[in-house]
């Protein structure tokens, strides 16, 4: 299995000498394709440190982080932002989509500001919102659609336009049980598909959609579960 | 105390006897629960005794069979001999089914389960390391959440509609364990 997220001994300390804050001690963790990983811990642990770390939303004080091979904390900021609009797509808990856009126009939005002509982004928009299911809404705005709808066509912009790494904080964290599991059959389709995937969440039954859970305490790795082998 | 109103939900439908009884038991309570087929008997004997079942006169049987579109089914799968202890529900026995159906279940009583012990009695025994006896519990439980999960992705949303509402009851007794396990960790670290 190719690793596509990888951190080597990856921390993030906040302030200098005895007044700094660690919000991760440095951390090993390879996310390979087809895989989805779930970190668990409580508020503070750790995770959306880690996650944003990932996603270039912030450096790293000590280490690497490697996503498709390229080190995320080396990179300019006009790098950064290539590789959010090609290879990375972030799915938050909620605030997602913008109120004054439809689904599609949300859908094909980093694909225009990635400079495509607007036919085109409108019709691979349309592809990724069929692929949550949602192409029969892709004309409606975010307040006509539901939680679950909503949370669809931020996964649909996530993915948009062929990104394979999704990292999702919290998406099923303001959803009822039925709808947040049609969210993590989602993210779980898109693994199964060759993606890859990093979850946040304190849920245990979402985190248990994933292939592995990593468990944070203070900022660092204390354990990881993986399913037993099936019986018999 | 479910297997008696298993069977009389099941008569409550159409008479049966005690194969099919059976087999009918375990597809709707999704393989959760196998019985041998003493104990069908012996709970049927039972609730003919209470008057809540009698079992069906020849012609009765007759009826039933032409009508009952399993009945074909009922024929091969069960014992010839087993046909002639077909039972139907009486009135008394659908009024005293419905009263168990519209009667909430309270589960009453402090827990007395191991988990919850083993953790109160580390927690009181103060030398212990409580904090790595949750978390190995968690990681245990959490893999058993993983392997329901896998079984509910596999499952078919319309044909085993059972199944999945069996997973959803235990996966959501496992998140709850872990919940408090959570709870549990954030107030020994909070004193």
């Amino acid at each position: 299995m190719t690793d596509v997220v990888c951190l080597e001994a990856a921390g993030r300390r906040f302030g200098q000498g005895h007044t700094a804050v660690v919000a991760l001690h440095p951390t090993d963790l390879a996310v390979g394709e087809g895989e989805l990983v779930a970190i668990m811990g409580p508020s503070g642990s750790g995770k959306t440190t880690l996650l944003s770390l990932v996603g270039g939303l912030d450096r790293p004080t000590e280490g690497h982080v490697l996503v498709d091979g390229q080190d995320v904390g080396a990179l300019g900021a006009r790098d950064l932002a290539r590789l959010r609009r090609h290879e990375v797509g972030y799915v938050f808990q909620d605030l997602n989509l913008l109120a004054g856009l439809t689904a599609r126009e949300n859908v094909s939005l980093p694909l225009e500001l990635d400079g495509r002509p607007t036919r085109e982004a409108g019709a691979e928009a349309m592809t990724a919102l069929a692929s949550v299911g949602l192409d029969q809404l892709a004309e409606r705005y975010p307040d006509d659609l539901s939680g679950g709808e909503q949370q669809r066509v931020a996964i649909a912009r996530a993915l948009v336009g062929g990104r394979r790494v999704l990292l999702a904080d919290e998406p099923t964290g303001a959803l009822d049980s039925i709808t947040g599991e049609s969210v993590m059959r989602l993210l779980r389709h898109h693994c199964d598909g060759g993606g890859t995937g990093i979850l946040v969440t304190h849920d245990a039954a979402h985190a248990a959609w994933a292939d592995r859970v990593v468990f944070l305490r203070d900022g660092r790795v204390v354990d990881e579960a993986r399913p037993a082998p099936p019986l018999g | 105390m479910s297997v008696r109103y298993g069977l009389l939900a099941i008569l409550a439908e159409a008479p049966n006897h005690g194969y099919q009884l059976k087999t009918d038991f375990e597809r709707r309570t999704a393989g959760s629960w196998q019985l041998n087929i003493g104990q069908i008997y012996t709970t049927l004997q039972r609730l003919e005794r209470d008057g809540l079942v009698e079992p069906l006169t020849a012609s009765d049987r007759h009826a039933a069979t032409a009508a009952e579109p399993r009945g074909a089914e009922a024929r091969t799968a069960g014992p010839r001999a087993d046909e002639r202890h077909a039972y139907r529900i009486t009135a008394a026995g659908r009024a005293q089914l419905e009263a168990w159906l519209d009667q909430p279940v309270i589960t009453e009583g402090p827990p007395r389960d191991e988990l919850t012990i083993k953790v109160l009695l580390a927690v009181a025994a103060g030398d212990i390391e409580v904090t790595a006896i949750l978390q190995r519990q968690r990681t245990a439980s959490v893999e058993q959440l993983q392997a329901y999960t896998r079984r509910k992705a596999q499952a078919d949303p319309e044909r085993d509609l059972a199944l999945l509402i069996l997973l959803d009851a235990l996966i959501f007794r496992t998140e709850a364990e872990v919940r408090w396990l959570d709870a549990t960790e954030a107030r020994i670290r909070q004193r």
